[in-house]
């Protein structure tokens, strides 16, 4: 066949992630497979009427096949795994990190994160997940608990839109400090972890966030520099 | 006569290939000093990726009929202007960047070549040279990056506007707390009303105020009711669609500001060193900056208190009104925030017609069952940040900028297709959208809710002061040695004919005059 570019593909044809591996390679059998059959020329074939000669049940089936081998996607946002669970693997649970939980001071280390704004002191309040539209919903109604310091793995800024202002500080399990919660709180002056690991914190435990350690700015991010400040949970 | 249709030439390759690596390079540093955006209430990069094929798909056509009554140089006359979404994030960064990006997935995909839509592809990149260098004309550039991340795109007419004006301020009394209020709620409320999506908000700057302070220039846009169906009933009550917050900084270096209007400073930017600050509106019918509540700090701080009441009231209604979308509600609004990100230069020209611009192309909606939150996330993240899509890798002796690897973000155009015509020309017409959303308000403008057809019939009756043809090519370098001519001096007076301390000062202003004025 003619002008088919990706059977000659010098420096191969493997995406490194195995959703994008297994749907492109899908399509693009799909796609060399209508263009021989349609016997048109390629310039004929790609727009126009044809547009490739694919269709959304064609991309249906390519989902189908990869769920029908037994993968599971992973989950983004929960409108995804509410409304089709069989599609998606279960919610993780919190980020466990393994520390030397040495007490001093009355304190143990229970996390680390990067700094969004230095301040000029720590900041202490009570531990309170945040994971989902239904949480938000009850605190929207209840309001939120007076000093409640969020742990939140989702980096932006609008699962927590109608009380993030409340927070007496943030702890984002993802995102950088140029992502959108990170913004928000520095606008409302909460201080703020992104990229945080913690481990062995409940609900309601008493925490302490070291705010006042040198912040992680854009250039530590693009040269790789870690610069990470401690959590601490009071005992 | 149907006009001859004028063969590519090696000359337009160059430059078009040239225009696709200069925005490789920078996209790939913007995206890797950021982890993939996720949201727990919005599939985003789901809905990102929509939006790419659908700008792929109707970008062309559109900018097309944009042009067809007023030029992409034209259009960043008027956008210099004024603070709408035409602006550094949305011109500088997503109008080739979401277009091309469409094209590279559909490339990896098997659906496309790199020499299809070849006449489009140059096409594109044109309107984006021709646009920006016009938008940035006043510092030069055609990027912030090209600028070492800055954006000097006022005149000086405007900033000695804003020198004299704006409103002096310290940490904790009531002109401070109230702005520093309003401007995270106002943030607050753009990212959920852009679906997650940070183009509501741009920044621009620095530009020098002495003494160690600089100035950054913060617009808030599409805030009342307009483009964006789900505003109607939210935001009706907001006065305002676009607001334009100027603040004086000391003690800071803005030393960043990148082309997704976003800034970094050393030490990091903090409230309480804001030391003057300001509020204005503008639009497509203001005649450029109109200042809101700016007679007297106690009425400024007023004015912020006011309007941050009604953002929260708008941020609460919205937040309900969101979280109970279905999944396909949610990835086509975020999919049409990005995707309509060209919207304004339409409402430029005079020809925005909301099926163009909130609708989903068929060409583009057979692709949603696709994307489910993983496919979403991984294919956007080899896109952008790991470079590793099969059309993203080059020779081994390759090293990127800001990567070192073997690896680009856009394929370029063959240069073979001059010799053999193996090409396609463009990607179609548009292709028959929908859309879940409907719009059943108008669109809030300095003259009022208008309809759509009056809103495109007043723009297209009127042109700012600034755009007509005594004033237009008044750049500030030619000022410098001619602001005693009489255009020049109407030109100063018509920006200072709303400003208390500047009113008929005229052009020969220095900022010594203008500080015996504010302290006089």
């Amino acid at each position: 066949m003619k002008n088919f570019q990706w059977d000659q593909n010098k420096f191969g044809l493997e995406e490194s992630t195995p959703t994008s591996r297994a749907y492109h390679h899908s399509i693009r059998a799909l796609v060399r497979e209508r263009f021989e059959a349609s016997g048109l020329e390629w310039k004929d074939f790609v727009f126009g009427s044809n547009n490739c000669g694919l269709s959304a049940s064609d991309f249906t089936n390519v989902e189908a096949k990869l769920l029908a081998s037994g993968y599971r996607f992973d989950l983004s946002a929960t409108i995804s795994a509410k409304e089709a669970p069989e599609k998606y693997k279960p919610l993780k649970g919190q980020h466990e990190l393994t520390l030397n939980a040495e007490v001093k001071d009355g304190r143990m280390q229970a996390g680390e994160g990067d700094n969004v704004v230095t301040y000029p002191a720590s900041v202490k309040g009570s531990a309170l997940y945040v994971h989902t539209t239904d949480e938000v919903m009850t605190m929207v109604m209840e309001g939120v608990p007076p000093g409640s310091i969020a742990i939140i793995d989702d980096s932006g800024g609008t699962l927590t839109a109608p009380i993030l202002e409340h927070f007496a500080g943030v702890i984002c399990m993802g995102g950088s400090v140029r992502s959108h919660l990170a913004i928000l709180c520095r606008e409302y002056g909460i201080p703020c972890f992104m990229n945080a690991k913690i481990g062995g914190i409940n609900n309601g435990d008493r925490l302490e966030i070291n705010c006042a350690a040198p912040a992680r700015s854009a250039l530590d991010c693009q040269k790789g520099i870690e610069r990470t400040a401690e959590i601490w949970k009071l005992v | 006569m149907e006009a001859v249709k004028k063969p590519i030439t090696y000359a337009q390759l160059l430059e078009t290939n040239n225009l696709m690596q200069i925005n490789s390079d920078e996209s790939y540093w913007l995206c890797v000093t950021r982890t993939t955006q996720e949201s727990k209430l919005f599939p985003v990069s789901p809905y990102m990726m929509l939006s790419y094929a659908n700008a792929f798909y109707r970008w062309p056509t559109l900018l097309r009929k944009i042009e067809s009554r007023m030029s992409m140089e034209e259009c960043g006359d008027r956008a210099r202007n004024m603070g709408t979404k035409t602006d550094t994030l949305t011109m500088g960064w997503t109008l080739p960047c979401f277009y091309l990006l469409g094209r590279e997935w559909l490339i990896n995909m098997g659906m496309l070549r790199p020499e299809d839509a070849v006449e489009d592809v140059i096409y594109v990149m044109d309107c984006w040279k021709r646009m920006q260098l016009s938008y940035h004309r006043n510092d030069g550039h055609i990027t912030n990056s090209q600028y070492g991340h800055r954006s000097q795109l006022m005149p000086e007419r405007q900033l000695q506007v804003f020198e004299a004006d704006l409103h002096d301020t310290v940490p904790g009394d009531a002109l401070h707390v109230a702005s520093s209020k309003f401007m995270a709620t106002v943030s607050q409320y753009q990212f959920l009303s852009h679906c997650e999506c940070r183009i509501g908000i741009c920044n621009q700057g620095p530009y020098s105020f002495g003494e160690g302070r600089e100035l950054i220039v913060r617009d808030f846009m599409d805030l009342g009711v307009g483009d964006y169906p789900w505003l109607d009933g939210v935001a009706d009550k907001f006065p305002f669609h676009n607001l334009t917050v100027p603040m004086v900084v000391k003690d800071t270096h803005f030393e960043l500001m990148d082309d997704w209007g976003s800034f970094e400073s050393k030490p990091e930017f903090r409230a309480e060193n804001i030391v003057r600050i300001g509020l204005y509106t503008s639009d497509l019918l203001s005649d450029s900056y109109v200042p809101v509540a700016m007679e007297s700090p106690q009425a400024l701080a007023a004015k912020f208190t006011e309007l941050t009441h009604l953002i929260s009231e708008a941020n609460q209604v919205l937040w309900k009104k969101i979280a109970g979308w279905s999944r396909a509600e949610m990835l086509e609004a975020g999919a049409l925030v990005y995707y309509n990100i060209l919207k304004d230069v339409a409402h430029i020209a005079g020809v925005y017609e909301q099926s163009d611009w909130m609708e989903i192309d068929e060409r583009a909606q057979r692709l949603v069952p696709l994307l489910n939150d993983e496919y979403g996330r991984d294919v956007l993240t080899e896109l952008v940040g790991l470079l590793t899509l099969p059309s993203q890798v080059c020779n081994d002796y390759t090293m990127a900028m800001h990567k070192n690897t073997n690896h680009r973000m856009y394929s370029p155009i063959p240069y073979t297709i001059l010799n053999t015509g193996d090409y396609t020309a463009t990607s179609g017409p548009l292709g028959k959208g929908s859309s879940l959303f409907k719009k059943t308000s108008g669109w809030r403008t300095t003259r009022g809710v208008l309809d759509q057809e009056s809103y495109n019939k007043a723009v297209r009756e009127f042109t700012p002061f600034a755009c007509t043809p005594e004033a237009r090519f008044l750049d500030d370098n030619w000022v410098k040695y001619h602001h005693k001519d009489a255009n020049v001096e109407a030109l100063y007076r018509h920006t200072q004919a709303r400003s208390p301390k500047l009113a008929n000062k005229g052009a020969g202003l220095t900022r010594e005059d203008i500080t015996k004025l504010c302290n006089g």
